[in-house]
């Protein structure tokens, strides 16, 4: 039996993971009543695919707030989420009390394994307390990108695991859970692990800073990215998975946080880390992109402007606003009386006190004799979005649309202007 | 970069010290064409290079004032480190005017020369790193205001304005309002090398309307005034000319210097200010030539 402490999004689809691979799983939370509306197939999250996978998995994984229930795990995920603050640092707090808690139900030999994202240092300072009566602790790096969770889960590339002595066997229990995933398997101090988990977003980022760095650059020079991403696609020491799509900036807390860390330890290790702030100062900027369009285009040209904004959440198929383009946009403009009409198929409530805001429930509702549309997220339902519908529902004809979901040539026909990232801007743009 | 304090309202009253100056002047007239209340101070109501300046200065302000400080001596009146004293010397006094009769705002109008002239571009948070005397005198000045401000509870914006231009100025520097000038007298505009090097061009009403604006939200923090669009200074001529009646000529000279352009990032202002409309840079010279045509006239 697997058990996993934290019924948050990163142990809700690691727990339907393991048991996805045959395993029975004990899936904990100490709220009761989380537990009881999981019972009820009602999910605190959204990720696609989970509600199905649950539904499919339920003879081999029974949610329980019993903690007793642990003892009789051989191993224990501690796969709480991590809450971030304003400021990108991040609270371990609920981590330490899951393994405080571990630590005290968990049988002997048993193996608990720090799944949540923790910092440099964090878990062998809980060795002592955790490897008692011949039980073992690992860190195991998590790579959940909201979105894409389960494919995540089910198909990982590799499995990093911190160990307090990387040159022993893995614990029989944890060798056999990773083993059912036929991936690489690399075992690691446990400071290794922990910061692989940071390198790796820190690689992410500095790819997403480049693209948007050269995106910005077409835009003023007559290139078009879409043009020139393929052709690194195809270079072997770029890859064809790499994020080469620009985007506004660095969305969700995830990276941001990360960068913070980096940024923190840096300078208390006496680390040149002038990159890092670099990057964050440009996704900074990024964010505010469509902004710049609405301004040049709109804002400073009509006295009473009116916006739609489509997407509220910071990407796709997620809920959460944290970081949010969109979010953002509506927080500048509405304070300042510009209406601001919005629609998100998903995203949770959006503090926005300002009169001129306003979230209706239909996308071409929102679109209602407004002068311009910013698409801020990129829903998958919004690329079925008819350009000609959109068209006769605005007032405008701007299309302020970074990810470029509506179909260009159906803009074209409709005679949409759209605003594009890393393409001319409409002004020069020919289509 | 900028918070607001309340939705548009004019401030009880407001005291534009350095009344008389390019910006003051039109800063004094547009706060007036408003219609808010507006009381100028100048050098010869208060000098404040002299001793007691700061008393001086304090007995003229209330409690509820907003008070804009652009007083300076230009690098036109100098560039050395005398003039650097006594520009340092009226901040001190105008610190310890706040210090004696704080008020609701103050409004510090200093220069983009604060910063690293290898910034690209420059924003709100770009390094600090004046390379000439006259904006580490604005940074000086900057730190000083800054410092009097805290200790006084006084809330503080700082304009960091990029090259200003339009009818008033006296200066007559190198850049547009010497070319309209030149332009019209049909006379050739020398450009250093051949003006590649492009500049923020602002016009001297957007400042003026950038001030109330500020003024009106009851803002604090720091903020470029800039564009956002950067031109050359041989486009800037060449428009001259041909606002002028084409009769004038654009002449390139050998080249002394390296060739640098500015750029701004100008997100914090539009974030803080979304439906400001700058005047282009066309726009600007149209009315600088309509002016300086009328006095032509008039004289």
């Amino acid at each position: 039996m697997i058990g996993f402490l934290g019924m948050s999004h990163l142990g809700l689809v690691s727990a339907a993971g393991a048991a996805a691979k045959g395993f029975d799983v004990l899936a904990f939370d100490e709220d009761a009543e989380r537990v009881d509306r999981l019972r009820a197939g009602e999910l605190p999250v959204v990720e696609p695919g989970l509600g199905e996978l649950l539904a499919d998995v339920c003879g081999r994984l029974t949610f329980s707030a019993d903690a007793e229930r642990l003892a009789g795990c051989e191993l224990l995920y501690i796969a709480v989420d991590v809450p971030t603050a304003p400021d990108d640092t991040s609270d371990p707090a609920p981590v330490e009390r899951l393994l405080r808690l571990a630590a005290g139900v968990a049988a002997p030999y048993a193996c608990v394994v720090v799944l949540s994202q923790v910092e440099p240092g964090f878990t062998r300072a809980f060795g002592e307390l955790v490897e008692r009566d011949g039980r073992t602790l690992c860190y195991q790096v998590e790579t959940l990108i909201f979105g894409r969770a389960l494919q995540r889960a089910l198909e990982p590339e590799r499995f990093i695991v911190g160990c307090a002595d990387p040159a022993a066997p893995l614990p029989a229990p944890l060798r056999a859970h990773l083993g059912a995933y036929g991936c690489p398997l690399l075992p690691m101090r446990y400071e290794s692990a922990e910061l692989s988990k940071i390198a790796i977003n820190a690689f992410l980022v500095s790819t997403i800073s480049t693209t948007n760095t050269l995106a910005e650059l077409c835009e003023s020079i007559g290139a078009r990215w879409d043009e020139i991403a393929p052709a690194l696609r195809l270079d072997a020491r770029i890859g064809p998975a790499a994020y080469l799509t620009p985007g506004l900036g660095i969305g969700g807390s995830n990276l941001s946080r990360d960068l913070a860390t980096i940024d923190r330890l840096a300078r208390g290790n006496g680390t040149d880390a002038g990159l890092v702030g670099t990057w964050r100062a440009h996704a900074a900027h990024r964010v505010d992109w469509p902004l710049g369009v609405l301004h040049a285009q709109l804002l400073s040209r009509v006295s009473t402007p009116r916006v739609a904004l489509w997407g509220l959440s910071y990407k796709e198929n997620t809920q959460s606003t944290r970081n949010s383009p969109g979010v953002r946009l509506a927080q500048i403009l509405a304070p300042a009386g510009i209406g601001v009409t919005a629609y998100d198929p998903e995203a949770e409530p959006v503090p926005c006190p300002a009169a001129a805001f306003r979230r209706v429930a239909d996308s071409l509702e929102a679109c209602a004799d407004a002068d311009a549309l910013v698409i801020a997220t990129p829903w998958p339902a919004f690329r079925e979005a008819d350009p000609a519908a959109v068209a006769a529902a605005l007032r405008g004809r701007l299309v302020v649309d970074p990810y470029g979901v509506l179909d260009a040539d159906g803009c074209c026909a409709a005679g949409l202007s759209q605003a594009r990232l890393g393409a001319p801007l409409p002004e020069t743009h020919l289509c | 970069m900028l918070t607001h304090a309340r939705d548009t309202a004019a401030p009880a009253r407001t005291v534009v010290v350095g009344c008389r100056g390019f910006v003051g002047s039109a800063v004094l007239a547009h706060l007036g064409a408003l219609g808010w209340p507006v009381e100028g101070v100048s050098s010869a109501d208060v000098d404040l290079t002299a001793e007691g300046a700061g008393a001086a200065l304090a007995s003229r302000l209330r409690e509820h004032d907003a008070v804009v400080f652009v007083s300076a001596l230009t690098p036109d009146k100098g560039k050395d480190a005398a003039t650097l004293e006594r520009n340092v010397r009226m901040a001190r006094h105008v610190a310890e005017a706040l210090v004696q009769r704080p008020v609701a705002q103050l409004v510090y109008i200093g220069s983009d020369a604060v910063y690293d002239a290898a910034a690209n571009p420059v924003r709100e948070s770009s390094c600090a790193s004046p390379s000439s005397l006259h904006g580490a005198m604005h940074l000086a000045r900057e730190v000083m205001i800054a410092g009097a401000c805290r200790a006084a509870g006084v809330p503080l914006v700082l304009l960091r304005p990029s090259l200003l231009f339009g009818p008033g100025d006296t200066h007559n520097g190198y850049g547009p309002n010497r070319y309209v000038r030149t332009a019209l007298a049909g006379g050739t505009i020398t450009l250093f090398g051949e003006g590649e090097e492009q500049r923020d061009h602002v016009f001297i009403e957007d400042i003026a309307r950038a001030v109330a604006e500020v003024l009106g939200r009851g803002s604090a923090g720091v903020l470029n005034v800039a564009t956002g669009t950067s031109s050359s200074f041989r486009a800037a001529a060449e428009i001259a000319v041909e606002l002028a009646g084409g009769g004038a000529a654009v002449a390139g000279s050998p080249r002394q210097n390296p060739i640098t352009h500015r750029h701004f990032d100008t997100a914090a202002a539009q974030a803080a200010f979304p439906g400001f409309a700058w005047t282009s840079l066309r726009e600007g010279l149209e009315r600088m030539v309509a002016h300086e045509s009328g006095n032509a006239v008039s004289a």
